[in-house]
C-alpha cells in the first residue's frame, strides 16, 4: 500500500520518543565503566613491594618512583605518575606481579593546568625501623648463618 | 465563568470605559487595540513556547533529552537564546537594498498577526468576525511569500537568492491545492465565515466527512510553512539558510519566530476547518471552548513536528511533481466527489 513506509518511519520515531534516552546527565549522573575500563591508576600500598616492575614496562617512562629499605623490605616512599605522557596502554598493570597497581573507574582527570595532572599515588618518608640496633646485628648474623654465608651483618 | 472569562473581561472593559464616559467610537477603538495587542503577545509567547517544545521533541525522537539547564525543565531556553540574539551586532553586506533587507524582517509577522484576528479562538472569541474570514485568511497568508522572496533578493547572496527563489515556486505550486482542499469544506457548509464552519460541525467534524481534503490541506499546509519534508526553502545542506543566510541577530529571530507563528496559523486552520473549532467533543461541555480550540491546535502543531523530525527532505523535481501530479488532482477529485454527494443527498432528501 502507498504510505506504508511513511506510517513505519512515523511508528518508528514515535518509540523513539517514548522509549529509553541515552543522555545521561553528566556531572550529576554517571554512567557505569566497564570493569577492564582504563581509567585513573589506583595503587595498593600494602602490596606493592616496590620492585620496579611497573616503572621498567612502562613505554613512555611515565612512573617515578623512590625507595628506600628499612630492615629487610624494600618501603615505597614516593610513586609519581606523569600522566600527561601515560597512553594508558596497561603495560604497567599488566606487569604488577602483587596486584598491587590497578586500573578504576575514574574518567575525570582533567585539570586546569598542566602540572596539576602529574598523579602522586603514593608520598610519605620511610618508617623508623622497628628494630633496636642491638638486636639487629644478630638477627641479620642469624639470618645469613642460615643462608650458609659467613659475611658480617650490615644494616640496610 | 471559565467558559466566558475572556468575553467576560472584554465587556467589563467595554463597560469601564463606557463608565468613564469615553464616547462609543472609541471605547470601540480602544478595545480593538487591546484585542490586537492580547493576539501579539498570544502569539509571541507560543512562538518562544513552540521553539522550547520544538527542541524537546526532537530531543526526545532522536533518544536525547532536549535542552534542560536554562531554567527548570529548560524552559528558559528559548528565553536565554533571544536574549544572545538581541544583543548580536546586525551585520550589514556590502551591496544589499538596504531598505528591503532591514524592513522584510519586520513585515515578516504583520502576515500571522493580521490573520490571528479573524481566527475563533472559543465560542464568541474572535477579535473580527468577518464574513469571508476563509477568503481573508487565505490571502493574507500567502504574503508571507513576497516577504520571502524580498527577503532573498535584497540580500545580494545566491544562497538567499536561490531561497528566495525556491519559496515562490514551492509557495505557489502548494498555495493550489491548499485552497482547492479548502473549498470541499466550504462547498459544503456554504460560508466563509469561520464561526459558521465550526458550527457547522456540531454533528460530525469534517475530518471524517472530508478525509482527502484534510490531508491535501494537511500536506499543502507542512508545504507552506516551509518545514521539513518541504523545507527547501531553507535546505541546510544546499542553501545554508535560505533568504536568511545573510540575517544575523534579531533579524534572523524574527524569521525563525514567525516561522512558528505560521505553523500556528496553519494549525489553528486545521483546527477550525476539520476537527470541529472550539466545539467540545463526546459532550465535553466542562471543559472551556478556548481549552478544546488550543489542545486541538497543539495536537496539529505536535503532529507537525513528529512529522518535520522523522522524514528526510525530499528534491525539488519530487516536491514540484508531488505537489502538481498528486496534491492538484486529488483535491480537484475530492471537489467534484463532494459536490456529487452533495447532489445525491440533496435528490435522496437527505
Amino acid at each position: 500500500m502507498f504510505g506504508q513506509g511513511l506510517l513505519k518511519g512515523l511508528e518508528i520515531t514515535w518509540g523513539r520518543m517514548l522509549g529509553k534516552k541515552q543522555t545521561v546527565k553528566y556531572p550529576f549522573e554517571k554512567i557505569e565503566m566497564f570493569p577492564r575500563f582504563h581509567g585513573r591508576f589506583q595503587l595498593d600500598v600494602d602490596k606493592c613491594i616496590a620492585c620496579g616492575l611497573c616503572a621498567n614496562a612502562c613505554p613512555n617512562k611515565v612512573i617515578q618512583m623512590e625507595k628506600q629499605k628499612v630492615d629487610n623490605k624494600q618501603y615505597l616512599t614516593k610513586y609519581v605518575m606523569r600522566i600527561e605522557y601515560c597512553l594508558f596502554c596497561g603495560l604497567c598493570v599488566e606487569s604488577c606481579n602483587k596486584d598491587a597497581l590497578k586500573f578504576s573507574s575514574v574518567i575525570d582527570m582533567n585539570q586546569y593546568r598542566r602540572e596539576w595532572v602529574r598523579l602522586t599515588l603514593v608520598d610519605r618518608p620511610a618508617p623508623e625501623s622497628k628494630k633496636t640496633p642491638e638486636e639487629a646485628p644478630a638477627e641479620t648474623a642469624k639470618e645469613q648463618a642460615a643462608a650458609g654465608k659467613a659475611a658480617p651483618g650490615k644494616e640496610g | 465563568m471559565v467558559e466566558n472569562i475572556f468575553v467576560s473581561i472584554a465587556a467589563w472593559l467595554r463597560g469601564l470605559l463606557g463608565g468613564l464616559g469615553v464616547p462609543d467610537l472609541w471605547n470601540d477603538v480602544i478595545l480593538m487595540v487591546v484585542k490586537l495587542l492580547a493576539i501579539l503577545v498570544f502569539i509571541l509567547v507560543n512562538a518562544l513556547w513552540l521553539v522550547y517544545m520544538e527542541r524537546k521533541v526532537a530531543g526526545y525522537i532522536q533518544s536525547r533529552l532536549g535542552p534542560i539547564h536554562v531554567g527548570p525543565k529548560g524552559l528558559l531556553q528559548t528565553a536565554a537564546d533571544i536574549g544572545k540574539l538581541l544583543g548580536k551586532e546586525i551585520i550589514l553586506p556590502k551591496n544589499i537594498d538596504l531598505v528591503v533587507f532591514l524592513l522584510m524582517p519586520v513585515l515578516i509577522f504583520v502576515p500571522p498577526l493580521v490573520i490571528f484576528a479573524v481566527i475563533p479562538f472559543g465560542k464568541d472569541m474572535v477579535a473580527v468576525d468577518m464574513n469571508i474570514g476563509v477568503f481573508y485568511l487565505i490571502a493574507v497568508a500567502s504574503l508571507s511569500t513576497i516577504i520571502f522572496w524580498a527577503a532573498g533578493w535584497s540580500s545580494n547572496n545566491k544562497y538567499s537568492l536561490v531561497g528566495g527563489m525556491r519559496s515562490v515556486a514551492q509557495m505557489v505550486s502548494y498555495e493550489l491545492p491548499l485552497v482547492l482542499a479548502l473549498l470541499g469544506v466550504i462547498m459544503i457548509t456554504g460560508t466563509l465565515n469561520m464561526n459558521e464552519i465550526v458550527n457547522a460541525q456540531k454533528n460530525v467534524w469534517f475530518i471524517f466527512t472530508q478525509p482527502i481534503a484534510f490531508l491535501v490541506y494537511f500536506i499543502a499546509g507542512v508545504s507552506e510553512t516551509n518545514r521539513t519534508p518541504f523545507d527547501l526553502v531553507e535546505g541546510e545542506s544546499e542553501i545554508i539558510a535560505g533568504p536568511y543566510t545573510e540575517y544575523a541577530g534579531m533579524g534572523f529571530a524574527m524569521f525563525f519566530l514567525a516561522e512558528y507563528a505560521n505553523v500556528m496559523i496553519v494549525s489553528a486552520m486545521c483546527t477550525i476547518m476539520f476537527l470541529g473549532g472550539w466545539l467540545a467533543p463526546f459532550g465535553l461541555d466542562f471543559v472551556p471552548s478556548w481549552l478544546w480550540f488550543f489542545l486541538k491546535m497543539y495536537l496539529m502543531i505536535f503532529i507537525f513536528m513528529w512529522i518535520r523530525w522523522t522524514y528526510p527532505r525530499i528534491r525539488v523535481d519530487q516536491l514540484m511533481a508531488f505537489g502538481w501530479k498528486v496534491l492538484v488532482p486529488l483535491s480537484l477529485a475530492n471537489i467534484f466527489v463532494t459536490g456529487a454527494g452533495m447532489y445525491i443527498f440533496r435528490a435522496i432528501g437527505w
